[in-house]
């Protein structure tokens, strides 16, 4: 899954820290989201979403590896 | 939803209040096995097998409990430390908690394995015995490497 979230959150100017504060999570979880390392809930992709004021789809988006089993 | 079976985050330090002195009862048991005569009392036994003798069950008999005690402080002090909650507890430390957890068991019984193949007798007896701890503390390992490892990241990046 691919996501611009770093992008995002250049626009709002904030950091890693501060966003991960906005959706009460540790800034490990943003860090690894970012790097693509770890794919998130849909609660969290929902929190971060609204932060930004955006559509989940608008963040994330699926990628072809997304389907191989 | 929200039950994950962990305690609360301030649960951590009085795991380490138990686990150290756990670790250092069990280190003077190793030095004496039966000599300090403050640990020689009578406790309750549910069931005994005597070396050449009979198997008591429900009787009162003297033990050393010097082993008892640091076993029950290492057990609930690293249980403790291993199942608080981390200061900030999310989905993320959630996935790395299952996946130590995963290879913590993993490693414990390979390990174990292992020993039931090339380990006997009296030898094997104490690999059974720090078998009762190592599960616990090879998560606690794996956990913390995998929480520094994943916080160190950040600095590269930000």
């Amino acid at each position: 899954m691919k996501n611009n979230i770093k992008v995002e959150r250049a626009k709002k100017n904030i950091t890693q820290a501060q966003l991960a504060e906005l959706v009460q999570v540790s800034r490990q979880t943003i860090n690894a989201i970012e790097l693509g390392k770890y794919n998130l809930s849909t609660t969290l992709a929902l929190k971060i979403a609204q932060v930004f004021n955006q559509s989940v789809h608008n963040i994330f988006e699926l990628e072809e590896s997304d389907w191989q089993p | 939803m929200k039950a994950n079976y962990l305690f609360p985050n301030r649960f951590k330090k009085i795991g380490w209040f138990l686990f150290v002195p756990g670790v250092l009862l069990g280190i003077l048991y190793l030095m004496y096995p039966s000599d300090i005569s403050l640990f020689n009392m009578n406790v309750l036994v549910i069931a005994e097998e005597e070396i050449f003798s009979n198997t008591n069950f429900l009787s009162i008999s003297e033990n050393y409990v010097l082993d008892e005690i640091a076993s029950i402080l290492l057990i609930t002090g690293a249980l403790l430390i291993a199942f608080s909650k981390e200061k900030s507890e999310d989905e993320f430390i959630a996935k790395i908690r299952l996946e130590s957890l995963v290879w913590a068991t993993y490693v414990n019984y390979a390990i174990l394995i292992l020993a039931i193949m090339f380990v006997y007798e009296m030898t094997f007896l104490w690999v059974l015995v720090f078998n009762m701890f190592t599960l616990l503390i090879f998560f606690l390992i794996r956990f913390n490497w995998a929480l520094y490892t994943s916080k160190n990241q950040i600095s590269d990046e930000e």
